[in-house]
């Protein structure tokens, strides 16, 4: 299990060789994809790119953090700062995934505009962006990293 | 990986070091038994990156001699604002072994980004220390 990229690469290679000079060319795919060997290669993903959830999260966070302040302006100072490291994060997703911030953020049904609903939001999204980082390829993998620890920070932040 | 994980293990031992001196100069209750749960967090991380150098037969790197404070800790503000450093510092060592590492073992290491994340803000939190939050915790700041 700690291998080195280049020698599970190789390892891999290997395996689809004699996969396909067995003669199973689809279960030579199989093994490919379960093996995860692209992974680093940035195929253009079929479907909503898998950090496509993340930044809509920030997006929705960044805009509940807004509503809560809009409704209580004391909390500016202290929330403000965790408003703008959502965007901050949706900008640098947008920026991986290769595509435009939309103008609106989405609003999420039922939301619960207080500091607890806040927490709450957080911690969930940290389990999306926890999940992705184990899923991300390598080039990925510390950019989704840093915006779920992120979130976790924001929900001690807001105990 | 091992650059990564020797990387992991120099920031978790001086972790281990800087929780010695902060201690002493932090209130008695509960600010010095959150100084020392994260000193035995550390020393949990350290244990098992240990194992997992051995396992890769990688020599671990020898405690250096003797560590440099980035500043005098002669007080409980000096203290608190080593420990957040320190706690970024363990954070970004941590976040390098993201990308070499895949499966249990990434989110092992994520786990230990986002708890030293999370003790920062507890530790700027008492030092009232604003924002509480980096915005990319674990990223080298230029």
């Amino acid at each position: 299990m700690v291998l080195t990229g280049s020698v599970r690469m190789s390892d891999s290679g290997h395996t689809r060789r004699r996969v396909l000079g067995a003669g199973g060319a689809l279960a030579g795919l199989v093994t490919l994809s379960g093996c995860g060997i692209f992974g680093d290669d940035h195929e253009p993903p079929a479907g909503p790119d898998p950090l496509r959830p993340v930044l809509d999260e920030a997006l929705a966070l960044a805009a509940a953090y807004d509503r809560v302040v809009l409704a209580d302006q004391t909390l500016s100072a202290r929330l403000t700062p965790m408003s703008q490291a959502h965007r901050a994060h949706a900008a640098e997703l947008a920026r991986v995934i290769g595509t435009t911030l939309p103008s609106a953020a989405p609003t999420a049904a039922g939301a619960d505009n207080t500091v607890a609903g806040l927490r709450t939001a957080e911690l969930a999204a940290q389990k999306t962006a926890a999940a992705a980082c184990k899923a991300a390829p390598a080039a990925r993998a510390a950019l989704v990293g840093s915006i779920a620890a992120a979130r976790a920070s924001h929900a001690e932040a807001l105990r | 990986m091992k650059d990564e994980l020797a990387g992991a293990l120099a920031a978790e031992e001086a972790a281990i070091w800087a929780y010695g001196l902060i201690g002493v100069h932090l209130r008695e209750g509960a600010e010095q038994d959150q100084a020392r749960a994260a000193e035995d967090a550390h020393r949990v991380r350290r244990d098992d990156l240990v194992e997992q150098l051995a396992a890769l037969r990688a020599g671990t790197a020898p405690t250096p001699a003797g560590y440099e404070l980035p500043f005098p800790v002669t007080d409980r503000a000096t203290a608190l604002k080593l420990a957040v450093q320190i706690e970024d510092g363990v954070a970004q060592a941590w976040r390098t072994v993201l990308p070499v590492t895949e499966s249990t073992q990434r989110a092992d290491a994520l786990s230990a980004l986002t708890e030293s994340a999370v003790r920062a803000t507890k530790w700027r939190k008492l030092a009232r220390l604003t924002p509480l939050t980096l915005i990319f915790p674990g990223r080298p700041t230029a």
